[in-house]
């Protein structure tokens, strides 16, 4: 049936657009505005994701070691270490290295080496992890080959439970925020579509007072409330990506290096989402709609 | 063709609107409808194409049994039943033919069907010439006459009438009359819920006088 009368039902759509504009482009416009707050948040969020994984990248394990370790030791701790489950990357940073990366961070200070007789710095392996949640068992198995030459084992105890902490809670609001906009944007539009709907409820009444299945008066309402939402979605996407890049601009210019995502290819899920959000929405509503109106 | 048994309908916090209403309405017949304002006339009518579903009694129209009908067959009852509404419910932003034909391809006529039928129909009521005019530029009497078109234009059994006379000249009024019985004539069952003393007085055919929900009269040419 669907199938037969898709041109009927997509010409009794554009019809009704044509024979009421101002009542749809008010709906557009209206929906359009839900989907550009929706589509700001999600960009927030991407880019608030992107900034927490930076800093999740920078947590690592240091084992400093002993003086007298030899270059084959070295290399056999590197090679257990770099066998355990979880390590990314393993660094050997020697005294040298250690020494001359102070002096750089301590710039106009440098004198105060003068003083030192011998290099006061240990070497030390730095360790990267694929995820922070690894780096405690790590660190526990590390520990374990402490009769080799190792000094001491760091990682910022207490800052990583914290960090954890603060990126579940973070996690957890982010998500929150996103299903409260998603309910209320669809309250939203379907009230919008309400409006289309009644506007036209005498038409229903008659197509179901000839004997017109509940379906037949439908689909045009739904190739409508379809329509509405897609270009709603469309529109919104349009809008984002205009002000989204100028906004990337703008911040680049006041702090250079900050990582935004600007990667089409990443962005491209949250237009899919948002029309795909417009297309169910408008779906959804107009069936459940046109429904009460059918049989009266 | 259509029967009721005992028949009772309450509406919702009203007293009943109809009691006891046992009526048997043979294929072909003409039937008048009479009574005051309120008395069930139009409720009456709405038992019949499901508009309503009775609170006690049964009924049977062209062999099926209207209150048991589940809700997916109903557009399949009302494929057989024509219905002119006292607020004409015409689509006001569509034409003349577009009025008519919209109801044919919403029980999936095919658009050859739809020309032959609406031409056909058009022709009978007497509005060819106004196919392309939107109804608000139509009189009353021809605003109804394009009712009727619409509700036989599938040449349904049963044609529900629902007070079709009220609100034109005696002379027009009774032109719409000749009209409804030249579809009588053709086979349609009628049912025509009026108050137009004149029209049924001049029409002498069977006449059910309905009082506070019940039937108070029957008679087979009756007057007002």
């Amino acid at each position: 049936m669907i199938f037969e009368n898709i041109g009927f039902y997509l010409r009794e759509a554009l019809l009704s657009f044509k024979r009421n504009p101002l009542m749809y482009l008010a709906a557009i416009i209206s929906i359009t505005a839900i989907f550009i707050i929706i589509g700001l948040f999600l960009l927030i969020s991407l880019n608030f994701n992107l900034f927490l994984k930076n800093l999740e990248s920078q947590l690592e394990i240091i084992v400093y070691l002993e003086d007298n370790i030899s270059e084959s030791e070295v290399n056999d701790l590197k090679k257990s270490i770099t066998s355990l489950e979880g390590a990314k990357e393993v660094k050997f940073v020697s005294k040298e290295e250690a020494f001359q990366r102070l002096v750089k961070d301590l710039g106009d200070q440098k004198e105060i080496f003068s003083l030192l007789e011998k290099n006061p710095l240990p070497a030390s392996l730095e360790i990267k992890v694929k995820d922070p949640k690894m780096i405690e068992p790590m660190v526990k198995q590390i520990e374990k080959f402490k009769n080799i030459n190792i000094e001491e084992v760091e990682y910022g105890a207490g800052i990583v439970e914290r960090w954890l902490d603060f990126t579940g809670i973070f996690r957890v609001v982010g998500i929150s925020i996103l299903l409260l906009l998603l309910f209320a944007s669809v309250l939203i539009i379907s009230n919008i579509l309400r409006i289309t709907v009644y506007a036209r409820r005498e038409e229903i009444e008659i197509m179901s007072l000839v004997g017109a299945s509940s379906w037949f008066i439908r689909w045009p309402f739904i190739v409508e409330g379809l329509l509405q939402g897609v270009i709603s979605a469309l529109i919104s996407i349009l809008v984002l990506y205009k002000f989204y890049f100028w906004m990337v601009d703008k911040i680049h210019e006041a702090i250079p290096f900050l990582p935004l995502v600007v990667e089409k290819r990443e962005l491209l899920p949250l237009g899919l989402l948002l029309i795909l959000l417009g297309g169910v929405a408008g779906f959804l509503g107009s069936v459940f709609l046109v429904g009460r109106y059918i049989n009266a | 063709m259509i029967r009721m048994f005992h028949v009772q309908v309450t509406y919702p916090n009203r007293v009943a609107a109809l009691q006891d209403i046992n009526l048997h309405i043979r294929k072909g017949e003409f039937v008048f409808l009479v009574g005051p304002t309120g008395a069930g006339k139009s409720t009456l009518l709405k038992l019949v194409y499901r508009g309503i579903v009775p609170t006690k009694g049964q009924v049977i129209v062209d062999g099926v049994n209207v209150a048991r009908l589940k809700p997916r067959y109903v557009p399949y009852l009302r494929r057989n039943i024509g219905i002119v509404f006292q607020d004409f419910k015409l689509l006001y932003d569509r034409t003349v033919y577009e009025n008519i034909s919209f109801g044919l391809k919403a029980i999936g006529a095919t658009n050859s069907e739809i020309r032959q039928q609406v031409k056909k129909v058009l022709n009978l009521v007497g509005l060819e010439h106004k196919k392309k005019t939107t109804p608000h530029l139509l009189s009353g009497g021809e605003q109804q006459k394009l009712c009727i078109a619409r509700a036989i234009v599938n040449e349904p059994m049963i044609l529900l009438t629902d007070e079709p006379t009220g609100n034109l000249d005696p002379e027009t009024s009774w032109e719409i009359m000749q009209l409804l019985l030249h579809i009588n004539l053709r086979g349609t069952t009628i049912i025509m819920a009026s108050h137009d003393k004149l029209m049924v007085d001049r029409a002498r055919k069977r006449v059910i006088r309905l009082e506070q929900g019940r039937i108070v009269e029957d008679l087979p040419k009756g007057i007002y």
